[in-house]
């Protein structure tokens, strides 16, 4: 039972850790940023259970950011500030107050003391995990695109549990992008609940993508991807669109270019989508608007135009324009 | 600090109910009566938070205040554009925000007790409806994060379904439901968090209709102002603020010609309009 977590012994071993010049007591300090955070979890479940508040994990990482103090200076022992960060980020994201990454990752990013280069390898790939998943919170999807393929390329290819990890979030940001994964990747890692999602895109069937979401709505929530997967829904629109347009240049290539209004209309009913033609004619405008559709929409002949070149124009990985 | 110094519970209700009583008179100007409020209920916040006060009671309070921030964020917004009231409505904005996350722990810290609050899902969902805008964050963590820590039955309840559906129309730019959608499900309180917003929705139609509309088919603002629940004098006024010319057929109907390219959002921002079909709310 633990009735005080351990702040009695770091509270020793850390002045004097601050007062050796040189990095040689790095190990040990990773151990006890690792255990105190682990502690502090046990300690606040407990805490938890007997129904007082859990206020030692927020202790920890306040104590945490203390040592993150004493190891951002120029001497040998900034190699170790990473660990640390990332220590932080555990504790932070398990928390739920995200929001104090931020002062962490400026001093990392922006500090010229560090030379992210100069970190060991495995806490390059955390860092570049958790700040990746911030910037899938914040929608930034080419920033996030590169923290996460980083994080997936220097992953030890072993580790498939981390590999995993870094999927989870690597995907949907991808999907925004207009890349999508190969089958046998989801099934590798066991990340089945993408499936019905990247077959809606790639069928363009807007009910596809609905019921997926519907169905694991819990857990794109709690992972915080469900904003960013709704979003998809303009891509599925698009390839919606140029199925139309295949099958009527089938049927008639010299007329394939016009697609009347109510056609869409007709495909979504089958889809068991009931949307008017006011809609329609808003989100062919939106397809427009934002580059996915190229051409134009007369209102009176309620029909859309294509381009005759190109008229369903690919992301290539950037996010669709707003 | 001594007991006088100190109101009791009963005292802070009545006070509450003297204020808020005031909030429906017609003898002074809007600001004059939201200063008087603002003050003093921000001294009974204070009070309860001193004394402790985290039940029921508490939680109906602040409710209450809540209530008053919202409603005043709209009505300040219409007492025009003097750069103090501008001020007013950030601080007033700052104070909402400020109770809003209070009433949401106490929400969480009375959550044992088999009570369920009949007012937590529409109060949960406005702070759905005040972060609609992914570059403006008023309390400062996305909503990705925030829908981790809300409850499974006020995630799938009538009034966050609403705001969740809201969300989806204004970021894609789907201004059709987006109106459609407010007009029929939106409750009083969320109308006045929503009215901010629809200027902007209703400009974004313009440009999409200017930008990818026929240019030999300019677009009839009769069909437009009613998706856009708006009349159609003040989609003309719209139109114009927004750069943009209209026309007239030879049936006096008034049209808007696309391909424009003198489209632009006016710097000073919008002025509000009136919803066509929600006039109840307009008072």
């Amino acid at each position: 039972m633990l009735t005080t977590p351990s702040k009695k012994q770091p509270m020793l071993f850390f002045p004097e850790f601050r007062n050796w010049e040189s990095a040689w007591a790095l190990e040990a300090l990773y151990v006890v940023a690792y255990e105190i955070r682990i502690l502090a979890e046990r300690a606040d479940r407990e805490l938890a259970f007997n129904g007082k508040s859990p206020e030692k994990l927020k202790g920890a990482g306040s104590f945490l950011m203390k040592v993150f103090g004493v190891l951002a200076g120029k001497g040998p022992k900034r190699v170790g500030a990473l660990y640390v960060t990332c220590q932080l980020f555990k504790i932070y994201f398990k928390l739920g107050t995200v929001n104090l990454c931020r002062s962490v990752i400026r001093s990392i990013e922006t500090a010229r003391i560090f030379d992210f280069e100069e970190f060991p390898k495995r806490d390059k790939v955390t860092y570049m995990y958790y700040t990746g998943r911030l910037e899938v919170f914040n929608e930034n999807f080419p920033a996030a695109d590169h923290k996460l393929s980083y994080a997936l390329m220097h992953c030890h290819p072993h580790n498939e549990a981390n590999i995993r990890m870094i999927l989870k979030y690597l995907i949907p940001v991808k999907l925004s992008i207009g890349v999508l994964p190969k089958d046998w990747l989801l099934e590798k890692y066991g990340l089945v609940e993408y499936n019905n999602v990247i077959q809606a895109l790639k069928r363009g069937d807007l009910r596809l993508l609905r019921e997926a979401l519907e169905e694991h709505e819990d857990r794109f929530l709690r992972s915080g991807v469900f904003l960013v997967l709704e979003k998809l829904e303009l891509q599925v629109y698009q390839r919606l669109l140029k199925k139309i347009y295949i099958i009527q240049k089938q049927r008639d290539p010299s007329k394939a270019h016009q697609m009347k209004l109510e056609v869409i209309v007709k495909a979504l009913k089958w889809l068991e989508i009931d949307m008017d033609l006011d809609e329609v004619e808003c989100i062919v405008a939106i397809l427009i608007y934002k580059n996915l559709v190229k051409g134009y929409f007369a209102h009176k002949s309620k029909v859309v135009v294509l381009s005759k070149q190109d008229p369903f124009p690919k992301l290539n990985s950037k996010p669709v324009n707003s | 600090m001594q007991a006088s110094d100190v109101r009791p519970l009963p005292v802070l209700e009545d006070t509450l109910a003297y204020l808020l009583n005031l909030l429906d008179s017609t003898d002074h100007p809007f600001e004059v009566v939201h200063d008087f409020i603002f003050d003093r209920t921000r001294s009974i916040r204070q009070d309860l938070s001193m004394q402790n006060i985290v039940d029921d009671k508490s939680i109906y309070m602040y409710e209450k205040m809540v209530k008053f921030h919202v409603i005043s964020h709209l009505k300040l917004q219409r007492c025009g554009s003097s750069p103090n009231i501008s001020s007013v409505h950030y601080l007033n904005m700052e104070q909402l925000t400020k109770a809003l996350t209070s009433l949401y722990n106490l929400y969480d810290a009375n959550r044992d007790s088999s009570t369920v609050y009949r007012n937590e899902a529409e109060f949960r969902s406005l702070y759905v409806l005040l972060h609609l805008d992914s570059n403006s964050q008023p309390m400062g963590e996305s909503l990705s994060l925030w829908f981790h820590c809300v409850p499974h039955p006020i995630i799938r309840s009538k009034e966050m379904c609403f705001a969740r559906s809201v969300l989806r129309f204004y970021q894609m730019g789907n201004y059709v439901r987006f109106f459609s959608t407010i007009s029929a499900e939106a409750s009083y309180l969320q109308y006045c968090i929503l009215e901010l917003y629809m200027s902007k929705v209703r400009a974004l139609s313009l440009s999409y209709i200017n930008n990818a509309g026929y240019k030999l088919h300019p677009y009839p603002l009769v069909h437009l102002s009613k998706l856009l629940k708006m009349k159609e004098s003040d989609l003309e006024v719209l139109c114009n603020a927004c750069g943009l010319e209209t026309c007239a057929d030879e049936m006096e109907n008034k049209l808007l010609p696309t391909k424009q390219t003198t489209f632009c959002c006016p710097k000073e921002g919008f002025q509000s309009y009136n919803f066509m079909g929600l006039e109840q709310f307009e008072r």
